[in-house]
């Protein structure tokens, strides 16, 4: 017991290779993520174009430009309608899946879990552009098949709604399987025992989801949650650039888009950060309510 | 454990359509890409091309430097990939194996960047790319990249499930910290290394919103990005040359996916992440 409690000694005394460990992480995350999260702060507060030697302190003013801004509602609107979607395609829908492949299933199970997660490691411009042609309105295979039943495809792309809708679905293509994956790997680590019980009492299969899987994956539940959420929309990034530019008309843009579209394309510097880092207290308020839940007691599977 | 018919073969048919439709824009793809231009046109419905052709991949590296760009691709993945999944090594090491003063506090920081959207980090990146003479290079691509706290938040995890009196009893015969690593953490969680490995390589490979921000010559461009050149909203009149880019920028991924499967849905539904 004593020579234990000295190896553990030594491995206090022996903080610097702990650092030294660290050392080039460390090195990375600050040049290429904490310095430049301080400076978009730091540019925030001023008019710039990139370009100009100078930059214009302007105080609040690019926070002001955008909070009064009509156009911003719209960006923040779609947002949230992004958010929405991609919280029923890949945060509901995968919940439910992993939930009826592990435990109400019997076959196909391996086959269902590869298929799946398959789209999650092809590139979201090929994504972008399959989908572009299988959903393209005239010639497209789905406006053909509609076709024959004398429907017609909406023009999605020139269609305020249509067109958020029709790039999430492609986004979800891309980010369903990851998260059916995680949530399975939960729900396939819960106790046997407690369903079969469950089972053997005749209780229907949507409160076993409901009352016992469910609370008892909540932990995991709460970080696709998040993830949908802030990976999500970033993956959104993608078909808009490729498909819409943000167009019709703003119709398809969202806070990250924009973002970029304020930087690279209008260069206004001072906008694109002031809007980035309000999207990112939104996020963080995201954030901080995950923890108050994991206060409250959250369920951990381990 | 009795499961109803008439509960499951519902099902079974709600995943067999879903996986339909994920799969068919691959098939479409492959199958698109050995067509003729007027074939893709006229046939949509006929996966399989009538008389398939070449002609658009020869399109692709007749126009575009496509060996090259396919390397370039190549390169900047495995560099990415080899390096984090070396400093996440390391750094979960740190995280699980010593105390240290701001350990919380250094690991919340760290992880927290996982929460962070690439837009608010995008502009002073560019402007460090650009002042140290790295726009259209390919190491420009790289070095941002590198910042990923994934990597440490995975192996941490599975460093975790490793007994700690393992540690201890390695620790008593005055085994170094090296050796440690080397022949008891690393052989034991192996399967989480490879699969986060695969993980990184696939999405530096995938990567677009960085490289398209910082490379501007054909010469230095990934797959993605030449893929976009073919692009137009409309489905464009380059796409079945499209499709054969298309085709080229998946084979890897899906072959590394349909090799290692087992192994990646494993370790990803095991304890690798929660």
């Amino acid at each position: 017991m004593s020579a234990l409690t000295t190896g553990v000694k030594r491995f206090n005394r022996e903080n610097w290779k702990a650092y030294f460990l660290l050392f080039p992480s460390l090195l990375i995350f600050a040049f290429f993520m904490f310095w430049p999260f301080i400076y978009t702060i730091y540019l925030s507060f001023f008019d710039w174009n990139m370009i100009s030697p100078t930059k214009e302190f302007v105080g609040l003013q690019n926070y002001i430009d955008i909070l009064t801004d009509p156009k911003s509602y719209n960006i923040f609107g779609n947002t949230f309608i992004y958010i929405a979607i991609l919280l029923v395609l890949n945060c509901v829908v995968p919940y439910v899946f992993a939930f009826v492949i592990d435990m109400v299933l019997k076959r196909f199970k391996g086959f269902y879990k590869g298929a799946l997660f398959m789209p999650a490691f092809i590139s979201l411009v090929v994504g972008s552009i399959l989908f572009t042609w299988i959903l393209n309105p005239v010639s497209g295979p789905v406006a053909i098949i509609l076709g024959w039943f004398g429907l017609e495809m909406p023009i999605w792309s020139k269609m305020d709604g249509w067109v958020i809708f029709v790039l999430s679905l492609i986004t979800s293509w891309k980010v369903f399987g990851y998260n059916f994956i995680v949530l399975y790997a939960s729900i396939n680590g819960i106790s046997r025992e407690l369903i079969e019980a469950a089972r053997l009492d005749q209780v229907p299969l949507w409160r076993i989801f409901f009352q016992i899987v469910l609370p008892m994956s909540s932990a995991t539940g709460i970080y696709v949650f998040i993830i949908t959420i802030v990976q999500g929309l970033q993956y959104v990034f993608t078909p808009i650039k490729v498909i819409t530019q943000g167009g019709p008309n703003y119709a398809s843009s969202n806070a990250i888009y924009h973002a970029y579209h304020e930087a690279f394309v209008l260069y206004r510097t001072g906008h694109s950060a002031a809007l980035s880092i309000l999207t990112m207290v939104i996020f963080l308020v995201l954030l901080f309510i995950e923890i108050k839940f994991v206060e409250r007691g959250i369920y951990y599977e381990n | 454990m009795k499961i109803n018919r008439f509960v499951s073969i519902p099902w079974h048919l709600i995943f067999i359509a879903t996986i339909f439709i994920l799969i068919f824009p691959i098939i479409f793809a492959v199958g698109s890409s050995f067509k003729s231009l007027q074939d893709a046109y006229n046939n949509v419905l006929n996966i399989i091309p009538i008389q398939p052709t070449l002609e658009n991949y020869q399109i692709f590296f007749n126009s575009l430097p496509a060996i090259q760009i396919t390397v370039n691709t190549f390169i900047i993945a495995a560099v990415v990939t080899i390096f984090k999944v070396i400093t996440s090594f390391l750094a979960a090491y740190a995280f699980v194996y010593f105390q240290f003063r701001g350990k919380t506090v250094l690991y919340f920081l760290l992880i927290s960047t996982i929460f962070i959207p690439f837009t608010v980090t995008m502009i002073p990146n560019y402007l460090i790319i650009s002042k140290i003479g790295l726009t259209d290079s390919i190491w420009g691509v790289i070095l941002p990249q590198l910042a990923d706290a994934l990597g440490i938040f995975l192996m941490r995890q599975s460093m975790k499930t490793i007994p700690m009196s393992l540690i201890e009893v390695a620790q008593l015969d005055n085994l170094s910290h090296v050796q440690i690593m080397r022949d008891i953490v690393l052989p034991l969680i192996k399967p989480a290394v490879t699969s986060t490995g695969i993980w990184f390589f696939i999405s530096s490979w995938n990567e677009y919103v960085w490289p398209v921000l910082i490379l501007k010559t054909t010469d230095n461009f990934t797959l993605p990005l030449a893929l976009q050149m073919y692009i137009s909203s409309e489905g464009g009149t380059n796409f079945t040359v499209a499709m054969a880019v298309s085709v080229i920028t998946m084979i890897i991924p899906l072959a590394l996916y349909l090799a290692f499967q087992r192994y990646i849905v494993g370790t990803f539904t095991s304890s690798g992440i929660k």
